[in-house]
């Protein structure tokens, strides 16, 4: 496909639901595997280590790696690179806490790079409620999706 | 520490990015892609000929680097841009810079850099400082 030639449109999946079903606890065992695997001990106050921000609503959001790449018409297997992530923490995570995820995808825009090829670029905000509803956190995460068929 | 528009935040430093913790941030992430697993479908792939590190991981060197330069602190926002993959046996090094600083806050431009192959990820962050 030459570069002058349309592109067909990236899927519509503005709006998608993220929400997950089942809360997450960061364990204190887990958080001291994965401070100890980054090269620091854990914190002594009962917080987690900030990046459970990213682990914590990837793992509990409502759909899979898997699944939002198919949401995409994307095959995993094809290989998403993460492009950026974003946080705003509104208080520290906690040990034993109950964590629930809302979210949505915001949006799939589809690209040419001179490096991959077409591309889509999949934009999806997700944020971390504790037990009482307060959130905790937002993120919002871009996903490079290649599209090597389209190329 | 003063702290200075301009100034240096001390580094934190990965001797070599380990291939059994790769094992280790499937399980904490729930997410078993073979990139970061097995080096023969990295070079199936045509991404070179080790595994691939998490990016999460990445991004949580970086916040070791700023809880180590600012004790105490909490991050509020951060950033991370990711421009490069890291490796099995990189040799990492976080850093970053003092963009801005008022009574209780600071933010900063922030890097990580691979010894082989320059930046992987950069970014900024703003952190609330201990009281």
């Amino acid at each position: 496909m030459s570069a002058t030639t349309e592109l067909p449109p990236a899927p519509d999946v503005a709006g998608t639901s993220l929400d997950g079903t089942e809360p997450y606890i960061i364990t204190a065992e887990q958080n001291a595997a994965l401070c100890r695997s980054t090269g620091i001990e854990p914190a002594s106050d009962g917080t987690a280590h900030p990046i459970y921000y990213y682990i914590a609503t990837q793992v509990a959001m409502g759909k899979t790696v898997a699944g939002v790449c198919a949401t995409c018409d994307f095959d995993v297997e094809d290989g998403p690179m993460m492009g950026s992530s974003g946080v705003h923490f509104f208080a520290p995570l906690h040990i034993g806490t109950p964590y629930r995820v809302t979210g949505e995808i915001l949006g799939l825009v589809r690209k040419r790079s001179r490096k991959l090829g077409v591309m889509d670029v999949l934009d999806y905000r997700l944020r971390l409620h504790d037990e009482t509803g307060r959130t905790v956190l937002e993120t919002t995460n871009v996903w490079v999706l290649p599209r090597k068929h389209l190329a | 520490m003063r702290l200075l528009v301009g100034n240096t935040l001390p580094e934190f430093t990965i001797e070599s990015v380990s291939a059994e913790a790769m094992k280790a941030w499937a399980v904490f992430l729930a997410d078993p892609n073979p990139i970061h697993l097995d080096p023969e479908v990295v070079k199936a792939k045509g991404l070179g000929d080790k595994v691939i590190n998490q990016g999460p991981a990445n991004v949580a060197y970086l916040m070791n680097m700023l809880m180590r330069a600012f004790p105490g602190a909490t991050i509020e926002t951060m950033e991370s841009r990711f421009v490069d993959n890291v490796y099995a046996e990189d040799h990492l090094t976080a850093g970053g810079t003092v963009t801005a600083a008022e009574p209780g806050q600071v933010a900063c431009d922030i890097w990580l850099r691979a010894a082989a192959r320059g930046i992987v990820i950069s970014g900024t962050a703003k952190l609330t400082l201990a009281s």
